[in-house]
């Protein structure tokens, strides 16, 4: 028995010596230290000359696994593609692969953190990855070693606030942006309307419902006449509809993130009886996935605002941009989702076209240098971009992408519209 | 392997030199070890006293307890509001102690009266309506955002790099707590505790107020848990309601029966568990990672229903066995178990072994039942 | 006084979801003494099978049918296989293990059938009819009668039937079931079977409801908890009057209680539950049960 705990207690002390004697020990992660050997060029962790590896941590298990596998599909569809063509020229004039590793967070704060920690070392930089409270678990940290966590999938404006966030950089746009954009076009119209509200009882919501209140404050014609939320884990929002088609509002605001509870709203309404216009944030107003399922009657006016082409709508079926697009995901994001029943399919295939055009444009491979060339990029046309939408990163406070479109449902896709009738 | 060498193991000196080793091994290692490991470390001491918290009124007094999340919750939040607001250091972690204390205690007075699955269902409500509140009560928390506070950088007189600092307060801290509850557990109080859980009309009749002793029970894992939450901060320098969803409840529960329940080493283990099995199936397969973490969760318990912990008592019997070349099937297990164990009917607090932390519960009376 | 009747009329309906996920806790302890967290994550297996039935060209109704029978066999091999082990074991023990099996399974269809939200067909047409000027989908008035239905069904088994009473003998006391010359195996197995299956109906019928994904049933199971304490663990009928209690009363609350709100109508089954079993700790309907020493 002594001899087993002795042998136990050598194997133990020998274990602790090989990992403090292999290699790295205590030598920093991060990027800071470059400057010590042999000038600002020195290569950062997580890219050679051959190969680049981007992190991804997203949740990828639980409630949320549905659009954070996106997160990732797209992505890898999008660079896997680019390998296959032989890698990615960087501005240095060097070729390099791109390796895309993902981490399963379960929308869970801490383990989000652990993810950044445990690779750090190993990843060149964070990026995609869904949620704004995992995205916010690491953001300090990221900050204090100087990685890059960019082009993530959250419209919290903090991560593109640069002084608060210097190694950040939000993608899609802040929600108070799309609020704004429907707000607008209620304010230019010519009627009284009445408004009531639906939002998710967090930073998202919120945001949603900021924006929009900004945009019609002054307007003498729109009235708010009922303001409800309800949780993400809620299983149903009947008494909230219930409640909301009490007022006979013209026009519906839902701002609402979780796919099932938007088919029910639009079912619930239309068994109340209740027919008004809806508005639909960017990531619950999928034709396929939820217009279609509800059977929701074009004619009560469904508007949403976008940036992105969704692939299920007939009006893309032939586009070219679509068709690469699915051809790819099938053929590189086997591993995490070929049906894009989520918009973060398609910004993740964004934040892969983003990423490429830093990556072109980066003269030294450190982190610092492509924080520069990220955020130089101006009116890149993205593939799967609506017209008049760009990825624009010069502007500090905005996130990459920060013109939406607003769209009106036709039975079948979405197009763009003008005016609130 | 004979009785004599065992015995052996079991003196005061060996014991104390292997502690020595232990301590002095848990003190040098963040000095070698590279940042990561010890950041793994360091968050494995904070899932430990939270299972040692849970183990505290699961596993020792027997009433399932699926709130203990809400504890560390509050506690994280406590401490991120000291923080922000200021107060000394020393303050913050009194508050982050008492405030889940206090309110455990509170739970505990109304929910001890229940017994079985109603306080599992009480408990339950903790994490379940903490999210929303948490969320209501943005001011104070910060709303869904989260809140984060940084306070654990390391002084510049210590020398030390962040994550050195970091684990050296949560072995500092998560060590006295072990200690503690290593201490409460074998002590009086625990063989009270012990008594509630086997059975509370036998308590009720040698004048052990099973609900006292509940209340009691559930205010220490509420402070424990506490404890567990300021660490947290310690470590993840954030919080946001999801730190205390319900689903992390459950898991701690798993990493408690994984590790041990009754057992000071199986909350260690519960907390190694808890931490290592995520990173593990991130390195396998990160979209496989419910499915996996199931499969090793059944696998475990399917090999070791009484827990990591009860390893070692299960390999002692094999090896007792073979050693007596007995045929397998005709000897009872209790039998072959080497006759210096601390068998189920030795008062634990006699024997100065460690193994008395795992003391004898039902579960360990009951190995072998089909 | 409209909004009120629409209220009492949409809680039933949400009630009638958490009720059929309760009443196949209440199988399973009944039959085998344990508390099944994994019940919700058969039920969504069984409707992921009748899913890909469906996909195969099968009428919906076959498909439920044969999903029906396979998560009888499925539960009962789960039974035999996994959770025979842990008999008699700490009961925190047996929770860890269902523990296990609901994470398990959760994986399992999330790679087999992927975290995106699928249409599940309902049995019933999607129309709505106005009853004391209420709305009222022809889908949920069909769940909330099957359910009914169902909980007459238990009811009797447990309490008319051969085939209950030695169940329940079984879930009380193994040994003496034993020695009663029953035999307790496949009674265990039956049990298990029967609360798989039953699942599997529950599972068919929400499905169209919450929409079909993995963690589809994970928030339900706390209700279908709650209402089997408080409706009290021994009685189909008081579990489902508690679940239909527990969505009535949540939107009640949620609606005219203004400092419990939408955001914590979740609190409502919990202040229920808490003020019930003050008083009456064996639930509403449940029996009391006597401890020995």
């Amino acid at each position: 028995m002594i001899l087993k705990k002795k042998v136990l207690s050598a194997v133990a002390m020998g274990a602790v010596a090989a990992m403090a004697l292999s290699g790295c020990g205590r030598s920093d992660g991060g990027g800071s230290d470059g400057g010590g050997d042999g000038g600002g060029a020195a290569a950062s962790p997580g890219i050679t000359d051959e190969a680049i590896t981007l992190g991804v941590t997203t949740p990828l298990s639980g409630g949320t696994a549905g659009p954070g596998t996106c997160t990732v599909a797209g992505l890898a569809a999008y660079m896997g593609a680019a390998n296959e063509a032989g890698g990615i020229e960087f501005g240095d004039g060097k070729t390099r692969t791109v390796e895309i590793e993902a981490f399963d967070d379960t929308y869970d704060p801490q383990k989000a953190l652990s993810n950044f920690q445990q690779n750090q070392g190993d990843v060149f930089a964070f990026t995609s990855g869904l949620g704004t409270p995992t995205n916010r678990a690491y953001r300090e940290a990221a900050i204090d070693s100087e990685v890059p966590q960019v082009l993530v999938q959250t419209g919290d404006p903090i991560f593109s606030d640069q002084t608060e966030s210097p190694w950040q950089l939000g993608f899609v746009p802040i929600y108070q942006n799309e609020g704004e954009a429907f707000g607008e076009l209620l304010a230019g119209s010519d009627g009284d309307l009445t408004v009531a509200i639906l939002s998710q009882n967090d930073d998202y919501g919120e945001g949603y419902v900021e924006g929009f209140k900004e945009a019609i404050s002054g307007s003498e014609n729109i009235e708010i006449v009922s303001e409800l939320t309800y949780e993400a884990t809620d299983t149903s929002v009947d008494a909230q509809l219930t409640e909301l088609a009490g007022t006979d509002a013209d026009v519906f605001f839902n701002a609402m993130s979780i796919t099932p509870l938007v088919i029910s709203s639009i079912e619930k309404s239309r068994e109340l009886g209740w027919s008004p216009s809806w508005f639909l944030p960017s990531n619950t107003s999928s034709p396929v996935a939820i217009l279609e399922p509800a059977a929701a009657d074009a004619e009560d006016g469904f508007y949403s605002v976008s940036f992105a082409k969704a692939p299920q709508s007939p009006a893309f079926a032939e586009d070219e941009d679509v068709v690469t697009f699915l051809e790819n995901l099938e053929q590189y994001a086997a591993e995490y989702t070929t049906t894009p029943d989520f918009p973060h399919c398609m910004w993740s295939y964004m934040v892969g076209a983003t990423l490429e055009e830093a990556f072109k444009n980066m003269t030294e491979p450190t982190r610092e240098n492509f924080m520069e060339a990220l955020r130089s990029i101006e009116d890149l046309q993205a593939p799967l971009m609506l017209e008049g939408t760009s990825v624009n990163t010069t502007e500090d406070g905005q996130p990459a992408v920060s013109t939406v479109v607003v769209q009106k449902y036709n039975g079948q896709g979405y197009e763009t519209a003008e005016s609130f009738d | 392997m004979g009785a004599q060498k065992t015995g052996l193991l079991r003196t005061p000196w060996f014991q104390l030199t292997l502690a020595l080793v232990a301590v002095v091994l848990l003190v040098v290692a963040p000095l070698l070890l590279p940042i990561p490991v010890n950041q793994t470390l360091a968050r494995i001491g904070v899932f430990a006293v939270a299972v040692l918290g849970l183990n505290v009124i699961m596993g020792y007094t027997g009433q399932v307890s699926l709130g203990q999340i809400f504890f560390l919750g509050l506690g994280a939040y406590v401490t991120a509001y000291g923080v922000e607001n200021g107060w000394n250091i020393a303050l913050v972690f009194l508050a982050a102690v008492v405030i889940p204390g206090v309110v455990g205690l509170i739970v505990a007075l109304a929910a001890a009266r229940l017994g079985g699955l109603a306080i599992a269902m009480v408990t339950i409500a903790l994490p379940i309506i903490g999210v929303p509140l948490a969320k209501r009560l943005s001011d104070v928390t910060g709303g869904s955002q989260g809140i984060s506070a940084r306070f654990s950088s390391a002084p510049d007189w210590t020398g030390l790099a962040n994550d050195q600092w970091q684990y050296y307060l949560v072995l500092a801290i998560g060590g006295i707590s072990f200690l503690l509850v290593f201490n409460l557990v074998r002590g009086k109080y625990g063989r009270a505790f012990r008594i509630v859980k086997e059975n509370e009309a036998v308590a009720g009749a040698m004048g052990i107020s099973p609900y006292r002793y509940k209340v009691l029970a559930f205010t220490i894992a509420s402070m424990v848990g506490g404890v567990s939450g300021f660490l947290y901060m310690v470590v993840v320098q954030y919080t946001s309601p999801e730190t205390l969803a319900f689903h992390h409840s459950i898991s701690l529960l798993a990493a408690m029966v994984v590790g041990g329940a009754g057992s000071i080493i199986g909350s260690l283990i519960g907390g190694i568990y808890y931490v290592l099995v995520p990173n593990f199936t991130n390195e396998v397969a990160p979209t496989l990672t419910s499915l996996i973490q199931g499969a090793i969760l059944l696998l475990v318990l399917f090999i070791l229903p009484g827990g990591i912990a009860s390893l070692p008592r299960v390999l002692r019997r094999w090896t007792g066995r073979s050693s007596r070349s007995s045929p397998p099937a005709s000897s009872p297990p209790e039998a072959s178990a080497p006759s210096s164990d601390p068998s189920p009917s030795t008062p634990p607090n006699t024997s100065p072994s460690t193994s008395s932390t795992t003391p004898p519960s039902t579960a360990s009376v009951k190995e072998d039942s089909p | 006084m409209g909004t009120f009747i629409q209220l009492v009329v949409d809680g039933l309906a949400m009630g009638s979801v958490y009720g059929a996920i309760a009443l196949a806790i209440v199988l399973v302890n009944q039959s085998t003494g344990m508390i099944n967290f994994a019940q919700g994550g058969m039920a969504v297996l069984s409707a992921y099978l009748a899913f890909t039935f469906l996909g195969l060209g099968l009428p919906l109704i076959v498909a439920i049918l044969l999903s029906v029978a396979a998560s009888f066999i499925i539960g009962a091999l789960i039974e035999r296989f996994l959770m025979r082990r842990f008999m008699g074991r700490a009961e925190d023990t047996q929770v860890v293990v269902t523990v296990g099996l609901l994470t398990l399974l959760t994986g399992i269809c999330g790679w087999l059938w992927s975290y995106n939200n699928l249409q599940f067909p309902s049995l019933f047409p999607s129309s709505a009819f106005t009853f004391l000027g209420a709305a009222i989908s022809w889908r949920s008035f069909g769940t909330f009668l099957a359910i009914a239905g169902i909980m007459v069904l238990l009811q009797l088994l447990f309490r008319q039937t051969k085939l209950g009473l030695a169940l329940r003998a079984v879930a009380d006391n193994r040994q003496s079931a034993s020695f009663a010359g029953l035999p307790v195996g496949r009674l265990l197995m039956v049990g298990w079977g029967l609360a798989a299956a039953l699942g599997a109906v529950a599972g068919a019928l929400v499905a169209p409801r919450l929409s079909l994904t993995p963690g589809m049933l994970d928030t339900t199971l706390v209700y279908a908890l709650a209402a089997v304490i408080l409706g009290g663990i021994t009685s189909p009928v008081g579990v489902v009057v508690a679940a239909w209690l527990i969505g009535v009363l949540e939107n009640l609350a949620a609606v005219y209680v203004p400092i419990i709100g939408h955001d914590l109508k979740i609190a409502v089954p919990f202040i229920l539950l808490f003020v019930v079993l003050l008083l009456r700790p064996q639930g509403l309907f449940g029996r009391k049960t006597v401890v020995r020493v």
